[in-house]
């Protein structure tokens, strides 16, 4: 009897926990890379006659997968040659895992969205075909350098840009106007920003600005800044093999940004996208750090008048500007040259004015194209009066010095390039409590990021290496 | 069978082979490693730290959320009968909620500017910790978020075990003479031991399992304060750059371990627990 029992416990022991496994993998929102949900849409047949069937998976989630169907709709009205089926994936890190498995199984998308850290990555897969061998001659002058040549690599244009954001300073207009400060000088540096910083706290406000200690706004400062994250001139010439983080502008920039939430400017909020908004709404926060693809929500879900102005940059430095966010369109290979011809129309048609203009508006994604910028159709001049927020956002990319004086590319705001890129942007966040939590000074914070980083670029490269 | 070998022992045979080589994130290519990945894990200050992580993490949830657990079943099992059912689904509710839900709604409460917790803690005049981004507070705040989630679970295994005690063991205590008390240290918990081991076990597993509430709360941090064995697992292998073998080599020592825990327990608890 009393083995029985035991037997018993035992059995509902192990039920449970595979009961727990099961609910851990399906109620986590990021992992689970999932082969099944890649099937049932690859295997869709083509709904009439000779139409070429594209696979298009997305990573656009809510408002911005409406606006994505919405043009995914348009184009399968405006021909009858091929029709786009968008899926959409998860996160970029669902989007990702799903492609992993659909090439095991066989069943891989004709266009996949993925993120810019993701860039090396993709390279390395083999199985891309790059947008310049589809492309028309000179076509590829028709995009605005930063989000062209982000996505290139010496051959040409490898991908193509789709949802592009840049780094933005979000304020709140009363607290600004209360401490007596004007618009921030586009090209304002750290002290310019400390300044502010004194006048805000002095006006009452408890907290100068707020941002997550995510890898990304110190990518981002020291390009402005002008400091390379990788050496082999940021991954652009060669494989990047170690880190330029840990030495002069990185410092400076990585002080400053420790400083400001050592120094009680800002709360310490932790690794967070989300925690930094519900501060800046509280009104606890006259500045906040993101992104500029939260313009509209910013505008919208403030009760106070919200401006923004550029992201400051290091005293000993010049204003270079910011590198391309977002994600791109990546071609699959399908291994059929019309099937490839029918992927690319629909990723061509995605870059024309219209589309852009119904993506810019709709979602606050920059348009990738220099027409737009140089000539503004009327409806968006309109919006651009209408929206000054997102004026901003394309001034700062606009203004951005891709080319140094001399002609030559400035790698700094081409952004790195580097196969373990989000596993070192990881490393830095945890810089970031090496100093705040863990006493740390930042450059010795970052002296031990670069080591971890090294290790970690070390064995990615070893992959290519004979 | 069929379905068995598909969906458990092949990813088991496959998870052991990739444990054995390096592969590059987009698994077109493989390095063969042999143990090199083991030892280097064995080795490494990063691997002991999350091994470390997880045993506070089972300290910290399992004595706490089943004794709480009891005392809550205990009071809940005395008469006040005409409001019980709707205490039993109270404690009850946070179980149905999903760990990304609770998460979520702990984060706010442990916001240091404008979370609940640190403004109350403020109207007694005490200035609240930065709960989520100090290595001092962030296991604990997260442990409490767990055992919160876990509670309901525990106290219907406990109630459920309670009612099983037949009542004629307490007329028995009562003509000895016991209170209420020696009641419950004497009838009560003997009686309840089969149930407590079951919620031992379960707990144990569960606590190892944690991942919901550390991925919304603190994504492992600050530092690596928070990242348990199969947080670093998912880490490696499902996010960013994707070191697929490492993980699934970590997996392997987070399924030895959890099953040494479990032969201790068993072998532990054995000559303890009496069934009725």
């Amino acid at each position: 009897m009393k083995k029985l029992r035991t037997i018993l416990v035992l059995l509902a022991a192990f039920a449970l926990v595979a009961a727990a496994c099961g609910d851990s993998d399906g109620g986590d929102t990021t992992a689970a890379p999932s082969a099944t949900t890649a099937a049932p849409g690859a295997t869709t047949a083509a709904p009439s006659g000779d139409a070429i069937t594209i696979e298009f998976w997305h990573a656009m989630a809510d408002d911005l997968g409406a606006v994505v169907d919405e043009l995914v709709d348009r184009y399968n009205a405006s021909q009858s040659d091929v029709v786009v089926n968008a899926t959409f994936q998860g996160s970029y890190d669902d989007t990702y895992n799903a492609l992993l498995a659909s090439f095991d199984a066989g069943t891989a998308p004709n266009i996949v969205q993925n993120f810019d850290l993701a860039a090396q990555t993709m390279f390395d897969t083999g199985r891309l075909v790059p947008a310049h061998e589809l492309m028309a001659e000179g076509e590829a002058d028709g995009f605005l350098a930063a989000p062209r040549d982000y996505y290139s690599d010496d051959t040409g244009m490898v991908a193509l840009a789709f949802n592009s954001s840049t780094p933005i300073v979000y304020y709140n207009a009363e607290m600004f106007e209360a401490a007596g400060l004007d618009q921030p000088d586009p090209d304002w540096n750290f002290s310019d920003f400390l300044d502010a910083c004194e006048a805000i706290e002095a006006s009452g406000v408890q907290f100068c600005a707020t941002f997550g200690t995510v890898g990304w706004f110190f990518e981002q400062i020291l390009a402005n800044s002008g400091g390379l994250y990788f050496n082999n001139d940021n991954g652009r010439t060669a494989r990047a093999t170690e880190v330029e983080f840990n030495k002069g502008q990185g410092v400076e920039v990585f002080d400053f940004l420790t400083g400001l939430i050592a120094d009680g400017h800002a709360p310490n909020l932790g690794n967070t996208w989300s925690d930094t908004d519900s501060v800046f709404f509280a009104g606890e926060a006259a500045m906040i750090f993101d992104s500029t693809s939260g313009a509209r929500g910013f505008q919208d879900n403030a009760d106070f008048e919200v401006k923004t102005a550029f992201i400051p940059h290091s005293d000993s430095s010049e204003r270079n500007g910011v590198v391309i966010g977002g994600a791109a369109l990546w071609l699959i290979d399908s291994g059929d040259d019309a099937t490839n011809q029918a992927a690319w129309d629909f990723m061509r048609y995605m870059t024309l004015a219209d589309q852009q203009i119904t993506w810019h508006t709709g979602t606050g994604y920059f348009p990738v194209i220099a027409s737009l910028q140089d000539a503004p159709t009327p409806e968006l001049s309109t919006f651009w009066d209408e929206n000054p927020n997102f004026v901003t956002a394309i001034d700062q990319l606009a203004t951005t010095r891709t080319v140094n004086d001399d002609g030559s590319p400035n790698y700094a705001v081409l952004g790195g390039r580097a196969g373990p890129f989000p596993e070192i942007r990881r490393i830095i966040v945890e810089a970031y409590s090496a100093v705040l939590d863990g006493g740390s000074t930042p450059q010795e914070a970052l002296d031990e990021a670069a080591e971890r980083a090294n290790e970690a670029l070390a064995g990615y490269n070893a992959f290519f290496d004979g | 069978m069929v379905v068995l070998a598909i969906f458990v022992y092949w990813p088991i045979v496959e998870s052991l082979r990739l444990s054995l080589n390096r592969v590059a994130p987009f698994g077109n290519a493989e390095i063969f490693v042999g143990l090199d990945q083991y030892t280097r894990l064995l080795t490494s200050g990063e691997f002991w730290n999350n091994v470390l992580v997880s045993i506070y993490f089972m300290l910290g949830t399992v004595p706490v959320g089943i004794g709480l657990a009891v005392v809550i079943a205990l009071l809940l099992s005395y008469p006040v009968r005409r409001l019980s059912w709707a205490h039993r689904m109270l404690i009850f509710v946070p179980v149905v909620i999903s760990s990304a839900v609770a998460g979520v709604l702990f984060r706010w409460l442990y916001n240091p500017v404008v979370g609940h917790i640190n403004t109350w803690l403020g109207a007694f005049g005490i200035d609240g910790p930065n709960w989520l981004n100090t290595r001092t507070w962030a296991l604990f705040a997260v442990t409490v978020a767990v055992v919160w989630r876990q509670l309901g679970f525990n106290v219907i295994i406990a109630l459920a075990g309670l009612q099983q005690i037949d009542d004629s063991y307490y007329d028995a205590a009562k003509v000895d003479g016991a209170g209420t008390w020696d009641r419950i240290r004497y009838v009560t918990l003997p009686l309840l031991s089969p149930t407590l081991l079951f919620l031992v076990v379960i707990n144990v597993i569960i606590s190892f399992q944690a991942f919901g509430e550390i991925d919304i709360l603190t994504m492992g941090g600050p530092g690596q304060a928070t990242e348990n064995l199969v947080y670093s697992v998912f880490v490696d292998g499902f996010v960013g750059t994707r070191f697929r073998g490492l993980a699934s080599a970590q997996a392997f020592l987070l399924a030895l371990l959890v099953m040494g825990v479990s032969f201790v327990q068993f072998r532990g608890f054995r000559s303890r627990v009496h069934y009725g």
